[in-house]
């Protein structure tokens, strides 16, 4: 390893020690709130609901605003899920000199595509007026690293020489990600298993 | 209430509530109410026997007065002064 | 530099306060969950009616998640520019109250629109709430409330007119049934319903009829089922509020409290109430629409749709539907009582809220805010060409009858139990 890996790798590292902190530190102040449990007699089932809300409550096709802007669902759906690959990559990469030729060559295809769509996202927020004045600084600086995080991966896919930027900016990405808006990423699990539980035990959910 | 006394209140003004339900009567003659002078008259009528109970209760909680309610068939009338 | 007054420092300090206490794991996660992808913007009545900025679900919950990260978010206190944390005036309080109280009806559609599920719906109930605790709630919707607790606190001066009422109705109840044996009971210990009414007697005398016809073991409660407080996010009248009913209830040691057609008293006693208690009711609360809705599948109530021969549309009230669970049932009754029953598009968990929601209708200034976010309403209304609407809440049904004269619809509006009770043969 050169010294530039090493200290690529340790920002990394670091990153990820402030990322899993950071993590723990929102999951206790999450449960430090109160919570009103539930105490009328249930007409449905919370488990039903939860299980709704992760498959048909989050179909594209059940959803009117989905299908109303169904390219920024797209551009969502392809950001994230190359986000996802992103971060099982990152944990790969110390052994990307094994990796086969052909998975490195999709990644770097998958990567590229995700952080076009991390650019068009800076296009869809500034040209919608409403999102525009809603938008704060971190929506942006956010944006710009998951972009700059997948484009430097894919370059690192394509050609080892780059695997050091990728650790670099997977460092920044993970140490900033509990303090911004990247933190929804955690909150969402949340968000859908209280749909679930308080909708489910209405009997609403269809 | 007897018809002379009914005679004897001189309403400021009046509102007629025929037809709404719960609880519009109570909005509209609160915000009648709230137009009038300290010491004001408001006669309204309704048919909305919600009205017998919500009225007087209203009063009471903002500190006015029902000063009579009289019932005629299906027309409930009533007057409210306003006493803040 | 902007003065700050001692009392606008401890009205600030008292949001805060508010704050603090109501946001719970639930409304936390709404707050920091919202990406503002705008994905909602068309899910909200008032933005589809006049579309515009403040018309969207994540502009009014934007507003007060910048008083939450000032106040409550240790990341937007360091770095206020950068996660849009806002300093708390008197004015941007009474501002964001109007948010809450105006421009939001809480009727939970947007949520099912967004990707997240986030709840803007329950982020305004507890600005409502942090409002009311500063003095921002609308004077009407206080007094309402206060007029609800006047009732039970001077019970013994309100019993004797209860009774002249009742027995007016009671006779109503007879002539239309031909039955001198028919009654409207009430303080009947042992009864096995108790039955809460509205102040209108359109919530007794059809659900009399209903009841006598069914031979059903019932008592009418002297206190009715609207509970404002609720609007107000004032949870401690709120309580106080369905206390009366509780009490009553357990005085007659009734086993069922069966709440009348009204969106938020039903969803109030049957899902909110024990929450605020923090233990089950001691007794079963149903909506009377399941009560019907048992009678007609048990044969016990002869109803004919053809007297309904007209045709009827249903307009899912947001609290007694998607908030109160009960989507199936007004359907089910509908189709055995009325000759043309036809859906709104879309609807149940989907509906569209009518406009007049959560205390909206109560407030006069209101109205023309009310007549603009009900316009997709009064258009799905015309759509359907229907003649009458049903609806199983009175605050819809005052803002639709005030839709139908304002676009001209020329429908009537009524509810589930009337078309049952002129079904009866
Ligand atoms: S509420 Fe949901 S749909 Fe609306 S902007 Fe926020 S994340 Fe997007
Ligand atoms: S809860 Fe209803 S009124 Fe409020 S923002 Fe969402 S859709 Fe609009």
């Amino acid at each position: 390893m050169s010294l530039l890996e090493i200290v690529a790798a340790g920002i990394a590292i670091a990153g990820g020690v402030i990322f899993v902190a950071g993590i723990v530190a929102i999951l206790i102040a999450l449960q430090r709130r109160p919570y009103g449990v539930e105490m009328a007699p249930i007409k449905g089932s919370p488990g039903r609901g939860v299980f709704w809300s992760f498959t048909l409550g989050m179909a594209p096709w059940a959803k009117a605003s989905a299908r109303l802007h169904w390219m920024a669902y797209l551009r969502g759906v392809i950001l994230h899920l190359s986000i996802f690959a992103g971060a099982a990559y990152l944990i790969a990469t110390p052994w990307l000199g094994v990796m086969p030729g052909p998975l490195r060559l999709s990644l770097t295809v998958l990567f590229a595509i995700g952080a076009v769509m991390g650019l068009a996202g800076f296009g869809i927020r500034l040209a919608n007026p409403t999102m525009r004045l809603l938008s704060v600084p971190d929506d942006y600086f956010a944006l710009a690293l998951v972009t700059l995080f997948l484009a430097s991966g894919a370059m690192s896919a394509y050609s080892v020489a780059y695997l050091p930027f990728f650790w670099v900016v997977a460092g920044i990405t993970l140490a900033y990600a509990p303090f911004g808006k990247l933190k929804h990423f955690l909150y969402f699990f949340y968000a859908r298993i209280f749909l679930g539980l308080v909708f489910g035990r209405k009997n609403v959910l269809e | 209430m007897a018809e002379e006394a009914r005679q004897e209140i001189k309403a400021d003004q009046k509102i007629n509530l025929e037809g709404l339900l719960c609880p519009i009567p109570v909005v509209r003659v609160s915000q009648a109410v709230k137009n009038l002078a300290v010491g004001g008259i408001l006669e309204a009528t309704a048919t909305d026997p919600g009205v017998l109970a919500d009225i007087p209760a209203w009063a009471r909680s903002t500190g006015n007065e029902v000063i009579a309610m009289n019932r005629d068939g299906k027309i409930i009338t009533f007057f409210v002064k306003r006493l803040k | 530099m902007e003065t700050i007054t001692v009392e606008e420092q401890n009205k600030t300090a008292l949001a805060r306060e508010m704050m603090e206490k109501l946001v719970d794991r639930r409304v936390l996660t709404a707050l920091e969950v919202c990406v503002r992808c705008g994905t909602c913007a068309e899910s909200c009545h008032y933005y589809q009616s006049d579309p515009k900025t403040e018309h969207t679900p994540y502009y009014r919950a934007e507003q007060v998640r910048r008083v939450y990260r000032q106040f409550m978010d240790p990341v937007g206190q360091a770095f206020p520019g950068w996660f849009g944390a806002k300093p708390t005036t008197d004015e941007a309080l009474s501002r964001l109250a109007e948010i809450a109280f105006s421009s939001c009806t809480l009727c939970h559609r947007c949520t099912f629109e967004c990707p997240f599920g986030v709840e803007t719906a329950e982020i305004m109930r507890v600005m409502r709430s942090v409002a009311t605790a500063c003095g921002y709630g609308p004077e009407m919707l206080v007094e309402i409330a206060n007029a609800a607790i006047a009732k039970e606190e001077n019970a013994d001066l309100f019993r004797d007119i209860f009774l002249d009422q009742v027995k007016e109705l009671e006779k109503e109840v007879q002539d239309k049934l031909g039955s001198s044996e028919a009654r409207i009971p009430v303080n009947q210990k042992g009864a096995r319903l108790l039955y809460v009414p509205l102040a209108g007697a359109h919530t007794i005398v059809p659900q009399a009829i209903i009841f006598n016809i069914a031979r059903e073991s019932w008592t009418l409660s002297m206190f009715d089922t609207a509970n404002y407080a609720v609007f107000l996010g004032d949870i401690t009248k709120a309580k106080r509020i369905a206390q009366r009913i509780i009490k009553e209830a357990e005085a007659l040691e009734v086993q069922e409290v069966i709440i009348t057609e009204c969106g938020h008293g039903y969803t109030a006693m049957r899902w909110d109430a024990p929450k605020w208690f923090g233990h089950p009711l001691p007794f079963k609360v149903r909506n009377i629409i399941e009560v019907i809705d048992d009678y007609i599948r048990d044969g016990v109530l002869p109803v004919n749709p053809a007297t309904n021969g007209e045709p009827v549309t249903y307009h899912d009230s947001c609290n007694l539907g998607r908030k109160g669970g009960l989507l199936e049932e007004p359907r089910r009754v509908l189709r055995a009582v009325v000759g043309d029953f036809r859906e709104m598009t879309p609807n149940r968990l989907h509906s569209y809220c009518c406009g007049g929601g959560s205390g909206l209708v109560a407030v006069p200034e209101w109205k023309d805010i009310r007549m603009q976010a009900g316009k997709l309403k009064a258009d799905q209304i015309r759509q359907t060409g229907a003649k009458t609407v049903v609806t199983s809440c009175d605050n819809c049904r005052f803002q639709i009858g005030e839709l139908s004269q304002y676009y001209d619809l020329g429908v009537e509006v009524t509810s589930v139990s009337e078309l049952t009770a002129k079904a009866l043969v």
